[in-house]
């Protein structure tokens, strides 16, 4: 029950910031942090209580047995971490959208929403239930980007619904086919695991749910909604895209697609190593391209959802529990960089363009510091999480894949490195910018140090991401766990 | 004959009737002097009283306090009407949407003709409760031909607009030409048979004639169902009627259609005798999916825009009337009645916005609704995201057992055309088109800043109540399915 806690306490949250008044907003922020506090305690008592490798706190309620269909939730070592960096997340966007007052209530209401259907989605022991969060975190996401986004808002929104719900319709119909072809008359995920369907079955049904659930993945070529989105989106609302609903479609792709169909993945994999090393370079590259900050991270999100999916790829222990680490870690990292890059820096700059920033380091060196340790964080240094889970990933597709993708991911590493390490420059030592002197006309430049809000919400990612990132175990051993069972199938 | 049998068995029609008559008589007779208003809430009062009094009569019906003799009725009617725990329920189901439609009917009238707007939209319900209650080819067909004629009327009922005269008789010339194919065919039926009440009727094999008499029947309900391509008259009726009037005929009618259709198609439920009619049901199922949601991508009327929901839905349906299983006929009706429950509410909401605007709402007066009435904001988000297909509301439940019910049918997939796979697919792919739209009209109420010009006169508390219904039951009925299904899968087929 308790893990179900994190869902209800999300819907109540919001319910409870939908009906306040939009001018009490000092009072709603608290009570946001609240829920997002009980959320992750929840999250954090499931983590405490798991002892794995099983499924765990398996509640089971009739729903609509006409249709087949259960209510059932548990989650195991491989939702775990998922529903942690859920809770992390939630917790710092919060905190980094501390000072917001425009239409408060409603902002929470939608952003509670969300992360109710994300913690749903990773607590879903029916592929039916799993569909229906799935699909209730999709509104909530265009009118957090469309009414309290940036540039381009309504157009990077609906776009990201257009490709989520597009997303969706593909499970759905790989879902009806499985459903009927085991005819068990049964949508838990538990029982249709152990189905055997039909070679021939498994490969045309594989690509529909792999690809279904990795659009919101940020898969190559269906990534476009993600730097779009990510960018024009408040940074509460894009942390959550980058740090969670990511997640979501990466989720999808290893407990449904891989879980269900063994054989199709196994078909399919080398496809999807292809993809994902295509992810990992185009990502990078393109995000040394860019010129807006959000950009950049938008397309370093795309990268690093590469390493999860080349994780997936593998069909190995080693390489999916990368995967899995990959997604707590980037969830976290990924969150924290739009945290710092559309609430920390853009409040004090005015501008997120690269070529108007410029030494920011005099200027704000506090920050500047903060900033400096994530993104290299997010770059892979020995010491974060980012690190252990890319480490993972690489050895396990060493042991599985041709030799040609490992190297070409290993340069995807580079590559990273080098946009990393070149807005890096860019933004905090370069003496002067190439535009027009870091005054867009959106006010004056303030470069006073981090509030106290954003140094909580930094302490809480980076911490986390240092805590596993010095002692993985702590995750690697019930993610290893369950997904040693999951893999049971494979030989 | 029993006429005993026959009046328990109407007992609840013959409130409406007597209520239709008081609420004439009434206004006819006591207020020839009073104001509009006041006599269209008498004659709204009325007209509530009667279906309130026929809801609790059916309400006896079903739990037994005032059983029908089946067979007594049967012998009595000649086996025009079957009233039995599913179609009573059905018939209840009408009644009380018919019911709510009234307090929006009564907020603004813009007709002289009071009391016959009530006594119009009373017998159209009337028509609906016997279009489902009705197995008989030509019972059924006279209480279509109730409903129709009743609705061309309503239709023309705005005399300050000319508009409503051109639109009621567009109406009128498809409907009529509709009317003349159906009979056309309900008589080829008949004529192969050889009778007239099809509760019995299973063809094991399609004669010609029956393929040809169903080619017939379904142009003709493919009219009344606003089922491409005979939806052309669908988008000018929905924007010039009277929007309660629309609302009308987009709930009410679509639920007795495909009562309608469902039960026609009964004697070729068998493969062998369906074959020759499914592609003809397939071309109307994609072609109304593909006209509905594109023509609705470029609507900025919201009601014109309803209209093209409404093609397109009732496309959905036929993915699973295709199926020709009893999950299929099940699925249909389920959605068509969700369906029914959300487009009503949508209209609803919109004909408080027309009444405000004293013109038809454009999409763009719904600018920043949420700051001048959260309520009917939050009610219009429910409906349009329940038509949209979006959990945990009613129509993501109905899509799913479409869908569900049309692989059922046939889940072994050798070649991509075998089974209904390609036709889900299909259905899926405009449902995200769909989403774009619905989204549209949810950006103007919710994402706008700026607000439209308009007067915030209360919605009034019956018309509230009406509102607050029709969304709790979206929810409802969304989040927990299960007592709705498994009634229509028990007691309907």
């Amino acid at each position: 029950m308790i893990a179900l806690l994190t869902v209800i306490f999300s819907f109540f949250g919001a319910l409870v910031c939908g009906l306040m008044p939009a001018t009490a907003y000092q009072r709603i922020r608290w009570v946001a942090l609240l829920t997002a506090l009980l959320g992750l305690g929840a999250a954090f008592c499931c983590a405490l209580r798991y002892t794995g490798p099983g499924m765990e706190d398996v509640i089971r309620q009739t729903w609509i047995p006409s249709m087949g269909v259960a209510f059932i939730t548990g989650f195991d070592g491989i939702s775990l971490p998922l529903l942690l960096v859920t809770g992390l997340v939630s917790v710092a966007g919060v905190l980094f959208t501390w000072n917001l007052d425009h239409r408060a209530n409603q902002f929470y209401a939608f952003y509670f929403a969300l992360i109710g259907g994300v913690y749903g989605v990773f607590l879903s022991m029916d592929l039916f239930l799993l569909f229906v969060f799935y699909e209730i975190a999709i509104v909530p996401k265009y009118f957090l980007i469309a009414i309290w986004g940036g540039a381009k808002r309504e157009y990077a929104a609906m776009k990201l619904v257009m490709y989520s719900f597009g997303g969706s319709a593909l499970v759905l119909i790989g879902m009806l086919a499985l459903f009927f072809a085991s005819g068990l008359n049964t949508f838990d995920l538990r029982v249709l695991m152990t189905v055997d369907f039909s070679s021939g079955l498994q490969a045309v049904v594989f690509p529909l749910m792999f690809v279904g659930f990795a659009i919101l993945a940020g898969m190559w070529p269906f990534h476009t909604w993600a730097p779009q989105g990510h960018s024009a989106a408040p940074t509460a609302a894009s942390m959550l895209l980058a740090g969670v609903v990511m997640k979501l479609g990466a989720y999808g792709c290893l407990r449904v697609a891989v879980g269900l169909l063994p054989e199709g993945a196994m078909v399919w994999a080398p496809w999807v190593a292809v993809f994902a090393v295509i992810n990992i370079i185009y990502g990078a590259l393109a995000a040394l391209r860019q010129d807006d900050f959000k950009y950049v991270i938008g397309y370093s999100s795309v990268s690093h959802m590469g390493f999860v999916l080349l994780g997936i790829g593998t069909l190995h222990l080693t390489g999916m529990t990368g995967a899995v680490l990959q997604m707590f870690s980037h969830g976290v990292i990924g969150a924290l960089l739009f945290a710092m890059v559309g609430t920390v820096i853009y409040t004090r700059t005015k501008t997120r363009m690269l070529d108007e920033l410029h030494r920011l380091m005099e200027r704000m060196p506090g920050i500047a510091w903060v900033f400096i340790v994530v993104a290299l964080a997010s770059m892979g240094l020995p010491g974060f999480s980012g690190f252990v889970s890319e480490l993972y990933v690489l050895l396990g597709a060493w042991e599985t894949l041709p030799t040609w993708i490992v190297i070409t991911a290993g340069v995807g590493v580079l590559a990273t490195f080098a946009y990393t390490l070149a807005k890096i420059h860019e933004a905090f030592f370069r003496e002067r910018s190439i535009g027009n002197g870091g005054n867009n006309g959106e006010g004056e430049a303030d470069y006073s140090p981090m509030t106290l809000p954003e140094k909580a919400g930094v302490t809480l990612l980076l911490g986390a991401s240092l805590l596993i990132g010095l002692c993985p175990w702590l995750l690697t051993n019930h993610i290893a766990g369950s997904l040693q069972l999951f893999l049971e199938r494979f030989n | 004959m029993d006429y005993a049998a026959i009046f328990t068995a109407l007992l609840p029609d013959l409130f409406v009737v007597v209520a239709l008559f008081a609420a004439l008589g009434v206004d006819y007779g006591c207020l020839r002097g009073a104001s509009l208003a006041d006599r269209a809430d008498a004659a709204a009062r009325i007209g509530g009283v009667g279906l309130v009094g026929a809801l609790v009569a059916l309400g006896f019906q079903l739990t037994g306090g005032l059983a029908v003799d089946a067979h007594a009725l049967e012998v009595a009617t000649h086996g025009q009407l079957v009233l039995n725990t599913g179609t009573l329920a059905l018939k209840g189901v009408l009644f009380l949407l018919g019911l709510l439609v009234l307090p929006l009917a009564a907020r603004t009238i813009s007709t002289p003709q009071v009391s016959e707007y009530f006594a119009l939209l009373l017998l159209a319900t009337l028509g609906m409760g016997f279009m489902v209650t009705s197995r008989n080819l030509l019972g059924a067909f006279v209480a279509l031909e109730l409903v129709s004629l009743s609705l061309y009327a309503l239709t023309a009922l705005n005399p300050a607009r000319k508009e409503s005269a051109e639109a009621a008789l567009k109406y009128f010339t498809y409907g009529g030409v509709a009317s003349a194919f159906l009979l056309f065919g309900i008589s080829y039926l008949f004529g192969t048979l050889g009778r007239l009440d099809i509760t019995q009727a299973t063809l094991a094999e399609a004669p010609r004639l029956v393929v040809v008499a169903y080619l017939f029947i379904l142009v003709g309900l493919g009219f009344k169902l606003a089922l491409a391509p005979f939806h052309l008259w669908a988008p000018d009726v929905y924007q010039a009627a009277p929007t309660p009037a629309a609302a009308w005929i987009a709930s009410g009618s679509k639920i007795a259609g495909v009562a309608l259709l469902l039960a026609l198609l009964g004697p070729v439920s068998l493969p062998s005798a369906h074959s020759a009619i499914v592609p003809l049901l397939l071309m109307m199922a994609v072609a109304s999916m593909a006209v509905g949601n594109l023509g609705a991508l470029r609507q900025a009327n919201v009601k014109r825009l309803l209209a093209y929901s409404a093609i397109a839905n009732a496309g959905y349906i036929l993915v699973a009337v295709v199926a020709f299983t009893d999950a299929g006929r099940a699925a249909a009706m389920f959605y068509a009645i969700v369906y029914a429950i959300a487009t009503l509410g949508a209209f609803a909401v919109v004909s408080v916005w027309n009444d405000r605007l004293g013109r038809e709402a454009l999409i763009d007066d719904f600018r920043g609704a949420w700051k001048t009435s959260p309520g009917l904001s939050l009610a219009l988000l429910v409906f349009v995201l329940s038509l949209a297909g979006i959990p945990p509301l009613a129509g993501f439940v109905g899509k799913f057992y479409l869908f569900y019910a049309a692989i059922q049918a046939a889940p072994q997939m050798e070649y991509w055309s075998d089974g209904l796979y390609w036709l889900v697919a299909v259905a899926l792919a405009f449902s995200v088109v769909a989403l774009y739209y619905y989204l549209k009209i949810l950006k103007a109420v919710f994402v706008r800043e700026e607000t439209g010009e308009l007067d915030n006169s209360p919605v009034g508390f019956s018309a509230s109540v009406a509102i607050l219904v029709l969304a709790l039951l979206t929810v409802a009925m969304g989040v927990w399915p299960e007592p709705v299904v498994d009634y229509i899968q028990s007691y309907l087929f």
